[in-house]
């Protein structure tokens, strides 16, 4: 049973780092990077999706260039309102931990 | 050949040629990996759940630890209601972990770094959630492409929008797991070829950035699981909870 509590004690002492660290996680390093590549890629990915619909709409309609530059500039409204949206989950969860 | 920085993502069959209706279905080392990866999970969890201890070993340990970093991450950014899907996402995050893990091996192969692998696990994670969210909501699901209090001249612009950042989750989604994991793979060749080109004379520089950069690699390889699954736990809450 010694054997048992001692191991308690060290699992009290091991909770309470971890509670430490778990208040000063906004500015971990790791957990930064994450956040930079999901939002790197956000911006790109609905530009390429709203050109690829542009050029598929085109080649139905034959109507070359025009929905291809109108749907370009779609896209990259919606990878900005992506990377806002992300930025904006993101700045909830801060707000909430900071509490 | 070998100092191909590109010859490291062929994908080449192993074994007979297996030809069934006109497809090719051959087993190929890509499929070889995927296997690997699967049974390696499965004998974590079996040899960490075999004897259950109060005081855990080292690989009870490791097993309960990624049990309740997913359940914590889930219940973090999708709440209590997406408690049910907690063995997909676990599963995913487990498949990602370990085949971009195998792939810092060397003379392994990285599954992850072709887009087809990746982008069939988007499109499977998208499909499901958006037949989960018409499930749950009916029609009101389209809501969803419908912000609130926008002007009505402006409408049909946002919702075309919307949609196209909508669509755009599986193709994020997958480009960014791929363009990591082969970026990172590229590079490790590329510095472990100039250690080979510049001798013994200048090839200490590179070999000790490659080194680092097998470090960063192993750091981006668990944190590309963790957003591909975090992501996956976002939709699944837009999918679930539907508010703006």
């Amino acid at each position: 049973m010694k054997n048992l509590k001692e191991i308690s004690t060290r699992l009290e002492i091991a909770k309470k780092k971890i509670e430490k660290n778990d208040q000063k996680e906004g500015s971990s390093n790791a957990a930064s990077l994450g956040k930079a590549l999901k939002i790197s890629t956000e911006l790109v990915a609905a530009v390429v999706v709203g050109t690829t619909i542009g050029f598929l709409l085109d080649s139905w309609f034959d109507t070359k260039p025009l929905l291809i530059i109108c749907f370009f500039f779609m896209g990259v409204t919606a990878g900005i309102l992506n990377v806002f949206k992300l930025a904006k989950k993101m700045n909830e969860k801060i707000s909430k931990l900071r509490k | 050949m070998a100092t191909n920085p590109m010859h490291q993502f062929e994908v080449y069959k192993i074994g007979p040629e297996i030809n069934f209706g006109g497809i090719n279905l051959s087993f190929t080392n890509a499929s070889f990996f995927m296997t690997l990866s699967s049974v390696l999970i499965l004998l974590l969890l079996f040899f960490g759940t075999k004897k259950k201890s109060l005081i855990p070993s080292k690989i009870q340990f490791i097993t309960e630890m990624s049990y309740t970093f997913v359940a914590k991450m889930i219940n973090d950014t999708a709440g209590n209601n997406a408690k049910s899907f907690f063995p997909f996402i676990f599963t995913l995050f487990m498949f990602v972990l370990f085949s971009n893990m195998v792939g810092m091996l060397p003379y392994s192969f990285t599954v992850t770094s072709h887009i087809i692998v990746t982008f069939v696990l988007a499109s499977a994670v998208f499909l499901g959630v958006t037949i989960l969210g018409f499930i749950k909501h009916g029609f009101k699901y389209l809501e969803l492409f419908v912000p609130k209090g926008v002007p009505a001249v402006l409408l049909p612009l946002i919702i075309i929008i919307e949609i196209i950042s909508y669509l755009s989750r599986p193709v994020s989604l997958s480009v960014r797991l791929f363009a990591n994991m082969m970026a990172g793979h590229t590079m490790l060749k590329v510095f472990g070829g100039f250690v080979i080109s510049l001798g013994l004379l200048g090839g200490w520089l590179p070999l000790g950035f490659s080194i680092a950069l097998t470090g960063l690699e192993i750091l981006v390889a668990f944190l590309q699981a963790y957003v591909f699954a975090i992501l996956t736990c976002i939709y699944l809450n837009d999918a679930l909870n539907l508010h703006h």
